[in-house]
C-alpha cells in the first residue's frame, strides 16, 4: 500500500460522501459506510498504509486522514437519524387516522340566551357598585301601580294590560315594585339592578304574556338626567358594541319625571332604515327618567334632598337584537335546535 | 289619535315637511307612529257644471252631459253614473289629466258619441271609497276652480299615540300648540261666539248637579228651527280625514268641535225631552238606558248619568242615549257641554266596555276655561250649517271646582341640578312661556310659573323641569357620568346559588330553556299529584289569556314533559333540558303567595353506563339524572344523599330517590312513570331531577376549605362480591367506608353485574378500596388486616360472598 498525497485524499472523502448521500435505507448506509471505514475500508488501509509513508510526510498526512475520517464519521451519523427518523414516519403512517371522522360528543350545555344577556347585564352594573336587589313576581296592586304613582281609576293603568290573580293581587307588570320594596328599606345614597319575569295581559305576534326585564335605580343628592344618559349610553355600547347611538324621546311614566323612552341604533342597518326598524334607524330599548319625588316620599326618602334615575328595558328585546331573532316567541319555544344554537 | 295636516295648518303656520314635524313632536313627548299620505294632488280637475244631461243613442246605462268647464265652450263628456243630473257641480278630468291611479284620460269615442273628458266618482279621485256615482260638489262651488281649492287634495295624517298624561293634545288646539311650542308662530283659533237669537235658552231648560264632586261644570245651548241633513263636503271631508263618518249636520258639528278643542260635547233632540229639568244624577239601582250603539244597558249607582224628568238620557260623558238622539225631523237642539271628574268617567266606560272619543277625553281631564267655548262653538255652527236660531245666553251650573294647580314654584337651580344642565333663568322662562306657562315672581320672593288651564297634568315643580328639558331638548342635555363612593355589591343568596346552579347545569350538558309559566287545567291530575299535596295549591289567574292555562306553576314538569314531546314531534329524541323558574303556592286571601326557586331537568335516551349491564337501556337516563344531581351538588359544595323511596307520585316506582342533603329533603331523582309518560303522549324513556333551590339557599353557605393531601403510596384492593339481588348498593357503599375507617381514603363501585355465572336472585357488585395514610406507607400486612375486616363485616351484615380472593392493584 502505497501513501498518497493529498489530492488523493480528498478525492477519497468526497466519493465516501457521495456514497452516504446516496443511500436511500439504513443497510445501504452501512455497506456504504463499511467501503470506507470498515475493516477494509478504503480511509482504514490508508491509515493502515501511513508507516509506509515518507516519515517527512507522516505527520501531515495522520492528521489530514484522522480529519476526513472524523468528517465523514459525522456525515455518516447525520444521515443515519435522517434514515431512521423517516423510518419511524413511515411504521407510524401506517397506522394512521382518519382527523376529518367526528369528534366524540362530549355534550355541550347551554345556557338560555335571556340568561347570557341578563348575566352580562348585572355584571355591567354591579361592575359600576350596583347592587342586586329581588322580590316577588305575583305583587300587590300598591307596590306595582299605587305606590309608583298610578292612582286607582286613572289611564296609565292602561299602559300595562296586567293579569289579576284571585285575591285581588296581580302579575307584577314591571320590575318597579322592587323599586319600592327596596327603597322603602334603604337609606340613599343606594344604587341597585332588578333583573326578573314580568307579565303583560298581551298575546300576539309581537308581544309574550310573559317576559324579561332589567331595571336600574341610583338616589342620591346630585345624580342627574345627564348622567342617566351617561350610564345608559356605557351599557348600550357595552353591549351592542362603541358604534351604537341612543336617541332619548320625552314621554310618560307615572314613576318618573321628567321621563323619556330610549332607542338604539338599529344593529341591522347601522341606522341606514331597514326593515327591522320600519325604516326609522332606531330600535325602541327602554324608558327612563328621575325618580318621581312621590314615590321617594311613598318609601319615606326626602324628596327635596335626594334625587336620582331610575330605568328599565327588557332583556328579551337585547337578546333579539343580539342574536337577530325574527320575534320574542322563538326565546320561549323549547326546540333542542334552538336552544344549543344561541 | 289620527291628525290632518291640513287642518292643522289651518291653526297653526306649517312650514317644515311632515317628516321633520313628526320628528320634532316624537322627541317631544307626541310620538308619531305613521305618517299617511292621503289623496293625490287634485290641482288638474276643475269644478265643472253640468249644463245637460241626456240618454246616450247607444247605450241604455250611459249618459251624454254638456258640461262647463270655466275654459271656451261647454264640452261635451259621455257618462256612466246613474245619478247624474243638470245643474250639478261635479269633479272634471279634461283630456290629458292623469287620476290618482296613473290613468290617462283622453279624448275618445265612447259607443259612437265623442267624450272630452271625465266626471270623476271618489274612488277614481282616490279620495274616497264611494264609487256607487259621480263626486257631486257644493252648488257653491266656483266652476273652473281647481279642485283642489274646493276640497283640497295631497293631505298628510298623522297617526299620534299620545301619552295618558296629555289629554290635552286630543286635538287640533293642543297639536297646535305644541307646534307652536317647537316652532313658534301664531295659533288662529276659529270664531266661537254664535249670533243669538232674542229667545233666552233659561226659557227652554235649567240645569240641575245631584253629582257636584263629580260634574264640576255643565252648560247648554238651545238651537230652534234647524234643519237635520247631510254635513256639506268640507264637514265630511274633514271628518274623514280623521277616520269618521258623517252622520249629519248637527252629529257631525260635536265631532268636529270635540277634535278641535278636545272638548266633547252632545246634542240632544230637545223634543224628546220629558220636563225642562236637565239633570246630573247617579244612575238609579236598575235602572237602563238604550245608548247611541244600540245597546240596552243596565247602570250601576256608581254611573253619572244625564237625565230628564223621568229617565237616563245619557251616561255621562261616556255616549247619549238613543231615544234623545237627533236624526231627521229634529228641529231644536240642546247642546250639552261639560266638564265631569276623569274616574267617574273611567269606571264607567271600563264598566260597559264603551271607550268612546269622549270617555277618551274625559278620561285625561279637559279644559276647564273651554266648556263654554265648545258649547258656543257648536252652536254657531249649527245654526251656520243646518239652519236655525240660537237662543240667547248660555244654561249652565257648576258643581264643586276641580282640583288645580295653578301656580308652581320653581327655581333655576332646581332645574339644573336634576336635568344635569346650565340653563339661565331667562332661558327657561322663555322655554315655559312656549307653552303658555307664564313666569311671575312669587309672592314669598323666588320664581313662579302660572299653569294655563289646559295642562292639568302639571301639579309639581319636576313637571316643570320636564317641559323645561322637553322644548330645551333631551339631545342637548350634557351626557355625564354620575359620581358616587365605592363599595360593596350586595346581592340576594339566593342568586349565586342560582347562577351556580345553571353553570352546573351547563357543565352537565343540558340546556336551558324558558317556557311561558302556566299549567294547564289537567297537568297535576296527570301527574298524580293529590289532592294534600302542596302543588295543589295553585295561584289561579283571574284573566288568563287562555282558559287553559290559568294557573301559575307550581311544579316545572308540566312543562318540561311538554317541551320532550315537542321535540319528540320534531323527530328530536335525545334532549337533556332544564329549565330554572319560580314556582308559586296560594296562600289564601289576598296574601302573596308563597314563591321558591326550582330547577327542574328532563334527560331522555341517556348514555349507557359502562358497568351497569342490562337488558334494555331503561336506567340510562335515571343514572344520568342521578349524576347530574351529584355534580350539581358537589358544585354547589353540597353533598347529596340518596335513598330507595318513591319520591314522587309521577316516577316509576321502581326507579325514584329522594334527594337529602344534611337529612333535609331538598329535590327528587327518578325515571318517569310509563303511565304518565303515556298522559303526555311520550314514546322515550325519560328520567327527571327537581332541587329546590330555595331550601338548598336557606341552609347558608357551605364553607369549603383546604384538607392535606396524603404524599405517601397508596395500595389498591378490588373486591367482587355476591349479595341478594335487593341489597341497596349504598348501603354495601356506606358499610365498607365505615368499615374501613380513615385509612380507606377511596371505595368506587365499578361492576354491577346479575346474569351467568351468578345465582338467580343474586347480584355481583365489584369495588375497588383504595388504602392511604398521611404520615407513612401502609405495609402489606396492615392492607390486608383492613380489606378481612371488610370481608368479614360484608358476610356478617349483608350476607355477601366473596367471589374470588381480594386482588391486589397497584
Ligand atoms: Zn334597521
Amino acid at each position: 500500500m502505497t501513501s498518497r498525497t493529498s489530492q488523493e485524499l480528498a478525492e477519497l472523502e468526497r466519493e465516501a460522501v457521495e456514497a452516504i448521500e446516496a443511500a436511500d435505507s439504513l443497510p445501504r448506509l452501512l455497506e456504504a459506510r463499511s467501503q470506507v471505514l470498515g475493516r477494509k475500508g478504503t480511509i482504514t488501509e490508508s491509515l493502515r498504509g501511513i508507516g509506509a509513508a515518507d516519515p517527512a510526510d507522516r505527520a501531515r498526512l495522520g492528521r489530514e486522514l484522522n480529519l476526513a475520517k472524523q468528517r465523514i464519521e459525522a456525515r455518516f451519523a447525520d444521515r443515519r437519524a435522517a434514515l431512521e427518523a423517516g423510518a419511524r414516519e413511515r411504521e407510524l403512517r401506517e397506522h394512521r387516522l382518519d382527523v376529518t371522522l367526528p369528534g366524540t360528543g362530549l355534550r355541550s350545555g347551554h345556557l338560555h340566551p335571556v340568561t347570557q344577556l341578563e348575566r352580562e347585564m348585572v355584571a355591567f352594573f354591579t361592575g359600576l357598585g350596583f347592587s342586586i336587589e329581588d322580590g316577588p313576581q305575583v305583587e300587590t296592586d300598591y307596590n306595582n301601580f299605587e305606590a309608583l304613582n298610578f292612582p286607582p281609576d286613572h289611564p296609565a293603568r292602561d299602559m300595562q294590560d296586567t293579569f289579576y290573580v284571585e285575591g285581588g293581587n296581580l302579575l307584577r307588570t314591571h320590575t318597579s315594585p322592587v323599586q319600592i320594596r327596596a327603597m322603602q328599606r334603604l337609606e340613599p345614597p343606594f344604587r341597585f339592578v332588578v333583573t326578573g319575569r314580568v307579565y303583560r295581559h298581551d298575546f300576539g305576534p309581537r308581544s309574550s304574556p310573559m317576559f324579561h326585564q332589567i331595571e336600574g335605580v341610583m338616589v342620591d343628592e346630585r345624580t342627574s338626567f345627564g348622567d342617566l344618559k351617561g350610564i345608559l349610553y356605557a351599557f348600550a355600547r357595552q353591549l351592542f358594541g362603541a358604534r351604537v347611538d341612543l336617541r332619548f324621546r320625552a314621554s310618560y311614566f307615572p314613576f318618573t319625571e321628567p321621563s323619556a323612552e330610549f332607542d338604539v341604533t338599529c344593529p341591522n342597518c347601522a341606522g341606514a332604515g331597514c326593515g327591522t326598524c320600519s325604516q326609522s334607524g332606531w330600535i325602541e330599548w327602554g324608558g327612563c327618567g328621575m325618580v318621581h319625588p312621590r314615590v321617594l316620599e311613598n318609601c319615606q326618602i326626602d324628596a327635596e334632598r335626594y334625587q336620582g334615575f331610575a330605568f328599565g328595558m327588557g332583556i328579551d328585546r337585547a337578546a333579539m337584537i343580539r342574536f337577530g331573532l325574527p320575534s320574542i316567541h322563538v326565546l320561549f319555544e323549547p326546540d333542542a335546535r334552538i336552544l344549543e344554537q344561541i | 289619535m289620527r291628525l290632518s295636516l291640513q287642518w292643522l295648518a289651518e291653526w297653526i303656520p306649517l312650514e317644515i315637511p311632515p317628516e321633520a314635524l313628526a320628528e320634532r313632536l316624537t322627541m317631544g313627548g307626541i310620538e308619531v307612529d305613521a305618517i299617511e299620505r292621503s289623496g293625490a294632488d287634485l290641482s288638474a280637475f276643475r269644478v265643472g257644471h253640468v249644463l245637460e244631461r241626456e240618454a246616450h243613442p247607444n247605450a241604455d246605462r250611459l249618459s251624454v252631459c254638456r258640461v262647463d268647464t270655466g275654459e271656451g265652450e261647454p264640452v261635451r263628456v259621455v257618462c256612466g253614473a246613474s245619478n247624474v243630473a243638470a245643474g250639478q257641480k261635479v269633479a272634471f278630468a279634461g283630456d290629458g289629466t292623469r287620476l290618482p291611479d296613473g290613468t290617462a284620460i283622453k279624448r275618445s269615442k265612447i259607443r259612437g258619441v265623442v267624450s272630452n273628458g271625465m266626471i270623476c266618482s271618489e274612488v277614481e279621485l282616490g279620495i274616497g271609497a264611494d264609487a256607487s256615482g259621480i263626486l257631486v260638489l257644493d252648488d257653491a262651488a266656483p266652476v273652473g276652480a281647481a279642485l283642489s281649492d274646493v276640497i283640497g287634495s295631497g293631505d298628510v295624517a298623522l297617526e299620534l299615540s299620545l301619552t295618558p298624561n296629555r289629554g290635552d293634545c286630543a286635538s287640533v288646539l293642543g297639536i297646535a300648540r305644541e307646534v307652536r311650542a317647537h316652532f313658534g308662530g301664531a295659533l288662529c283659533v276659529p270664531e266661537t261666539a254664535p249670533r243669538e237669537g232674542a229667545r233666552a235658552a233659561k226659557d227652554d231648560v235649567r240645569i240641575e248637579i245631584e253629582e257636584p264632586a263629580d260634574c264640576h261644570r255643565y252648560a247648554a245651548r238651545v238651537v230652534h228651527g234647524v234643519r237635520v241633513g247631510p254635513s256639506p263636503d268640507w264637514l265630511a271631508r274633514r271628518l274623514e280625514s280623521i277616520g269618521l263618518r258623517p252622520i249629519n249636520n248637527v252629529v257631525d258639528v260635536t265631532n268636529l268641535v270635540l277634535f278641535e278643542f278636545g272638548q266633547p260635547t252632545h246634542a240632544f233632540d230637545l223634543a224628546t225631552l220629558r220636563g225642562a229639568t236637565v239633570r246630573v244624577r247617579a244612575a238609579r239601582e236598575g235602572e237602563k238606558l238604550l245608548t247611541l250603539d244600540q245597546e240596552d244597558r243596565e247602570l250601576d249607582p256608581d254611573d253619572l248619568v244625564i237625565a230628564d224628568a223621568e229617565r237616563a238620557i245619557a251616561l255621562a260623558g261616556v255616549m247619549g242615549g238613543a231615544e234623545t238622539e237627533v236624526r231627521a225631523g229634529t228641529t231644536s237642539v240642546l247642546i250639552e257641554s261639560a266638564h265631569f271628574a276623569p274616574a267617574r268617567v273611567r269606571r264607567s266606560a271600563r264598566r260597559h266596555g264603551l271607550m268612546t272619543e269622549a270617555s277618551y277625553r274625559f278620561e285625561r281631564g279637559v279644559d276647564r276655561a273651554g266648556v263654554a267655548r265648545a258649547a258656543d262653538r257648536v252652536a254657531r255652527l249649527v245654526a251656520e250649517l243646518a239652519g236655525g236660531e240660537v237662543c240667547a245666553g248660555l244654561v249652565e251650573a257648576t258643581g264643586a271646582p276641580a282640583e288645580t294647580v295653578e301656580e308652581i314654584q320653581l327655581d333655576a337651580e332646581r332645574v339644573n341640578r336634576v336635568l344635569g344642565t346650565a340653563i339661565a333663568d331667562a332661558e327657561i322662562q322663555a322655554l315655559l312661556s312656549r307653552l303658555d306657562i307664564q313666569h311671575r315672581r312669587a309672592r314669598g320672593g323666588g320664581d313662579a310659573y302660572r299653569i294655563p288651564t289646559h295642562r292639568n297634568d302639571l301639579a309639581r315643580p319636576e313637571d316643570l323641569v320636564e317641559e323645561v328639558g322637553r322644548i330645551y331638548g333631551y339631545d342637548r342635555i350634557p351626557t355625564t357620568l354620575p359620581v358616587a363612593p365605592l363599595g360593596p355589591v350586595h346581592a340576594p343568596p339566593l342568586r349565586a346559588v342560582a347562577e351556580q346552579t345553571r353553570d352546573a347545569f351547563r357543565a352537565a350538558g343540558l340546556l336551558e330553556c324558558m317556557m311561558l309559566p302556566f299549567l294547564r287545567s289537567d297537568d297535576l291530575d296527570r301527574l298524580g299529584i293529590g289532592g294534600e299535596d302542596p302543588r295543589r295549591r295553585t295561584v289561579a289567574i283571574a284573566n288568563p289569556v287562555l282558559e287553559d292555562e290559568a294557573r301559575m306553576e307550581s311544579t316545572l314538569v308540566p312543562g318540561l314533559l311538554r317541551a320532550v314531546h315537542r321535540n319528540q314531534t320534531r323527530q328530536i329524541d335525545a334532549v337533556q333540558l332544564f329549565n330554572l323558574s319560580r314556582v308559586f303556592f296560594a296562600r289564601g286571601g289576598s296574601t302573596l303567595p308563597e314563591e321558591r326557586v326550582a330547577v327542574s331537568a328532563v334527560i331522555t335516551r341517556g348514555e349507557r353506563v359502562a358497568w351497569y349491564e342490562a337488558q334494555d337501556d331503561r336506567p340510562a337516563p335515571f343514572f344520568q339524572a342521578k349524576g347530574v344531581v351529584e355534580r350539581v351538588l358537589r358544585d354547589l359544595s353540597r353533598p347529596a344523599e340518596f335513598a330507595p323511596e318513591w319520591a314522587e307520585p309521577y316516577h316509576h316506582p321502581g326507579a325514584s330517590s329522594a334527594v337529602r342533603v344534611e337529612g333535609a329533603r331538598v329535590g327528587s331523582v327518578g325515571e318517569l312513570h310509563p303511565d304518565v309518560a303515556a298522559r303526555f303522549d311520550l314514546e322515550v324513556p325519560c328520567a327527571l331531577l327537581e332541587l329546590d333551590l330555595s331550601a338548598l339557599a336557606a341552609q347558608g353557605a357551605p364553607r369549603t376549605a383546604y384538607a392535606e393531601v396524603s404524599r405517601q403510596p397508596q395500595s389498591s384492593r378490588d373486591l367482587a362480591v355476591l349479595l341478594d339481588r335487593e341489597t341497596p348498593a349504598g348501603d354495601v357503599l356506606a358499610a365498607i367506608q365505615q368499615t374501613g375507617g380513615t385509612q380507606l381514603v377511596r371505595t368506587d363501585l365499578f361492576d354491577c353485574y346479575e346474569g351467568t355465572g351468578v345465582p338467580s336472585g343474586k347480584k355481583s357488585l365489584a369495588f375497588r378500596l383504595v388504602f392511604q395514610r398521611h404520615d407513612r406507607t401502609l405495609v402489606e400486612a396492615e392492607v390486608n388486616r383492613l380489606v378481612d375486616r371488610v370481608v368479614k363485616m360484608l358476610g356478617h351484615r349483608f350476607d355477601g360472598e366473596l367471589r374470588n380472593a381480594p386482588r391486589r392493584e397497584e
